[in-house]
């Protein structure tokens, strides 16, 4: 379990993070959505012990971040390809499986698990500098899982991936997920955070302004849905919030509908309804 | 926990041979500048022959053509001077040996069966005993020229057949047996030559007539009188001496830029972020990052002198060596904490390392030697970190310092180096906290 208890960081005038709390279950996949300059990196950043708040504290299962117990069950998959280019896929993991100091059983065992993991075991052998930005990134990952931990934070992990790399980076996060993982993923893509998060934070200028399952924020913020129908009595948008009660009522007296349509509202309508501003510009 | 220290030192040395330009910075570059301003400079390599002043006292016919036949040879490098010319050139280091040709020297070079060898003075170090013998050597074999010069030519035998037996009659001081028999003989020997010249094919050369040297021939070639000139030390001896020192700074000084950047890189690609979430202190990340650049420092210095060593005969003091790698080792991983800490982007710390490392060079003695400096540059040359490696340097190869002499230099460094680093860990932990 992971317990962020009011956590602040400021750069200059700037306060990348104002106060922001979250628990998080194990087991679960916990979103961060926010617009870039949001403060998802430093609040990742002081979760997992990188840097230290100005105020507030992080617990990992009752523990501090920092310490060497705890650092063992951090995997910490950076926003930028953290990878020495120049060396194979085998030496950058072999690096970081040392810094770990795994037996060398082990050490062998779990970089052949993480290239696997990843679908990079053909690959092995090449330099990182000549592979496509999705393999890189799926490296990225596999770096950060060398040593099995708990608790793993990945900050954007799809930024500069192609679709086909986006959906294997995503079948990946649910295979952690059924190990019992307990993962913090941030994006600026809504629909990443629907698709995959059990629970979603939406930050906006470090602060935490709304937190809960997809569902529940779109209730409580999303607003009304679109409603469109094209009937023999025309076309027709209306709003509201309760659509599946006002679509009966609307549908009964009309004997044929040509064509229909519900917009429920999504996690960007929430973001547009919190902030009065688009999730991406 | 010195796994994962290995491990970074490790990693690091494996990025630097993966990358050209540092390869070339590091290891290249260090040795082409040694070689190539090392030759250049070559004072008294021995390739070249040994450089030798002459002067004749002598100033006869005779004395000159031998003067003339020591600059032919390719044993030495000649430069004719007078007497008290002579003897400085080779007491400040400038020349390896001077040699004077007395009074008397042409007359008993030209007299072949009277008189006494010619003689030679040669004044040399008496700590240069293979320059010595081998100076000796290539005298002797000139000297015995003379006889081949007079036997070689019959007509050249007969005109000193002739001055021979005139010296011989005039002679107050030789036993009268053997005028007699002089008086006897070298008559008859000059016939005989004679008759073989008469023998010769029209129009052939006259050359050509052996002489019979069994070995038993009593005279010397040269009768070389050695005195011991005591060289003060005032410079090395050895162009490479210099240049080798300069070489490793340039390595050094690319180790520095290499690893500074590399430093800043781990940041900006976020490696460093990975480091610091592992299960290591920083201080280890430091200790890898810095024993990987003391690393490379060491491979460097050690690949360049051995080459010194064995190709190119410099000869050092190895503990006093050791300190001096070590004491600069300190200083310069120092210097690549410092900038790597105060700098945010590739571009800059290798333009800003570059910048300070280069004006550090070229006033500290990395490009014009210490002791070929002017006075008013030797003295800002004391700000330069490189002038006190130089010097520790020079200090174990021809400087022959004592130990105490050497703990100035060593003391600098270390103190630069404990310094720099010192500031160069605080700023990087303030940074990312
Ligand atoms: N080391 C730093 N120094 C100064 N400002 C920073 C630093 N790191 C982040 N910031 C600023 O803090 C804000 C939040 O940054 P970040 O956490 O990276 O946002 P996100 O990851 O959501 O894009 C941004 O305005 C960013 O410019
Ligand atoms: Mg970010």
């Amino acid at each position: 379990m992971i317990e962020v208890r009011g956590i602040s960081k400021r750069y200059g005038n700037l306060q990348a993070v104002d106060n922001l709390s979250i628990t998080i279950e194990k087991g679960h996949i916990f979103g961060l959505l926010g617009p870039n300059g949001a403060g998802k990196s430093t609040t990742i950043s002081m979760m997992c012990g990188l840097i230290n708040p100005d105020q507030g504290q992080v617990l990992l299962n009752g523990n501090a971040p920092g310490i060497k117990e705890t650092k063992h069950k951090i995997g910490l998959i950076p926003q930028s390809i953290a990878l020495y280019e120049e060396l194979t896929a085998l030496d950058n993991l072999s690096f970081f499986a040392d810094l770990y100091n795994l037996p060398a059983s082990q050490k062998a065992e779990r970089m052949e698990w993480s290239l696997a993991f990843v679908g990079l075991q053909d690959r092995a052998k090449d330099a990182v500098q000549d592979f496509s930005g999705g393999m890189k990134r799926r490296l990225n990952l596999a770096a950060s899982l060398l040593h099995d931990p708990e608790f793993i934070f990945m900050d954007e992990p799809t930024a500069g991936v192609d679709p086909q790399s986006r959906n294997k980076l995503f079948e990946s996060v649910f295979e952690l997920k059924a190990l019992g993982k307990t993962i913090i993923y941030t994006t600026h893509y809504m629909e990443e955070a629907e698709k995959l998060c059990d629970r979603v934070g939406v930050v906006d200028k470090g602060q935490l302004l709304a937190l809960g399952t997809v569902d529940e924020l779109i209730e409580q913020y999303g607003g009304e849905s679109r409603v469109h129908i094209k009937s023999e009595q025309g076309e027709e948008s209306f709003m509201t919030a309760n659509p599946v009660n006002d679509l009966m009522t609307r549908l009964k007296g009309l004997t044929t509908v040509e064509n229909l349509s519900l917009q429920r509202p999504n996690l960007e309508t929430v973001f547009l309804n919190l902030t009065g501003k688009q999730l991406r510009d | 926990m010195m796994k994962a220290v290995v491990a970074l030192m490790k990693k690091d040395l494996k990025l630097l041979f993966k990358d050209k330009m540092a390869v070339f910075f590091t290891f290249i570059f260090p040795l082409l500048f040694a070689f190539f301003f090392g030759s250049i400079f070559s004072s008294s390599g021995g390739s070249q022959g040994l450089k030798i002043a002459v002067s004749d006292r002598d100033q006869t016919e005779k004395s000159q053509a031998f003067i003339g036949q020591l600059k032919e040879a390719s044993e030495f490098r000649v430069t004719e001077t007078d007497e008290a010319n002579a003897k400085k050139l080779v007491r400040t280091g400038k020349q390896v040996a001077f040699i004077i040709l007395p009074e008397g020297f042409g007359e008993n070079y030209g007299g072949i069966f009277s008189g006494q060898p010619p003689e030679i003075l040669v004044g040399i170090d008496p700590a240069r005993k293979a320059e010595a013998g081998y100076l000796e050597g290539s005298l002797m074999k000139l000297g015995i020229k003379r006889f081949e010069l007079a036997f070689s030519d019959a007509n050249e035998m007969i005109k000193q057949l002739d001055f021979s037996i005139e010296d011989i009659q005039q002679s107050d001081d030789m036993p009268a047996e053997w005028k007699s028999l002089l008086g006897d003989y070298l008559p008859k020997f000059k016939e005989l030559t004679e008759l073989e010249i008469a023998k010769q094919p029209e129009g052939s050369d006259s050359s050509g007539l052996s002489f019979g040297s069994d070995g038993d021939n009593p005279m010397m070639p040269l009768k070389i009188t050695k005195e011991e000139i005591t060289v003060q030390k005032t410079g090395p001896r050895n162009s490479f001496s210099i240049t080798i020192p300069q070489g490793v700074i340039w390595a050094i000084m690319g180790c520095v830029i290499g690893f500074a950047i590399s430093l800043v890189r781990e940041k900006t690609l976020g490696t460093l972020d990975r480091l610091a979430i592992a299960p290591i202190s920083r201080t280890q990340i430091l200790a890898g990052k810095a024993l990987g650049c003391f690393a490379a420092q060491a491979m460097v210095v050690t690949l360049l002198f051995t080459i010194a060593y064995f190709m190119l005969g410099v000869r050092f003091d190895l503990i006093k060596l050791v300190l001096a790698v070590l004491a600069a080792g300190i200083c310069f991983v120092g210097f690549m904490m410092f900038f790597a800490s105060i700098t945010k982007t590739e571009q800059s710390v290798a333009g800003m390392t570059n910048a300070f490392l280069i004006i550090m060079g070229m006033i500290g003695g990395a490009m014009i030697p210490l002791f070929a400096m002017p006075g008013w540059m030797q003295s800002i040359s004391h700000i330069s970190p490189v002038k006190w490696a130089i010097l520790a340097f020079e200090g174990a190869i021809w400087r022959d310092f004592t130990y105490i002499e050497m703990m100035t230099p060593l003391t600098i460094l270390t103190a630069i180096g404990v310094v720099t680093f010192f500031i160069g860990t605080r700023m990087l932990k303030l940074k990312q906290s």
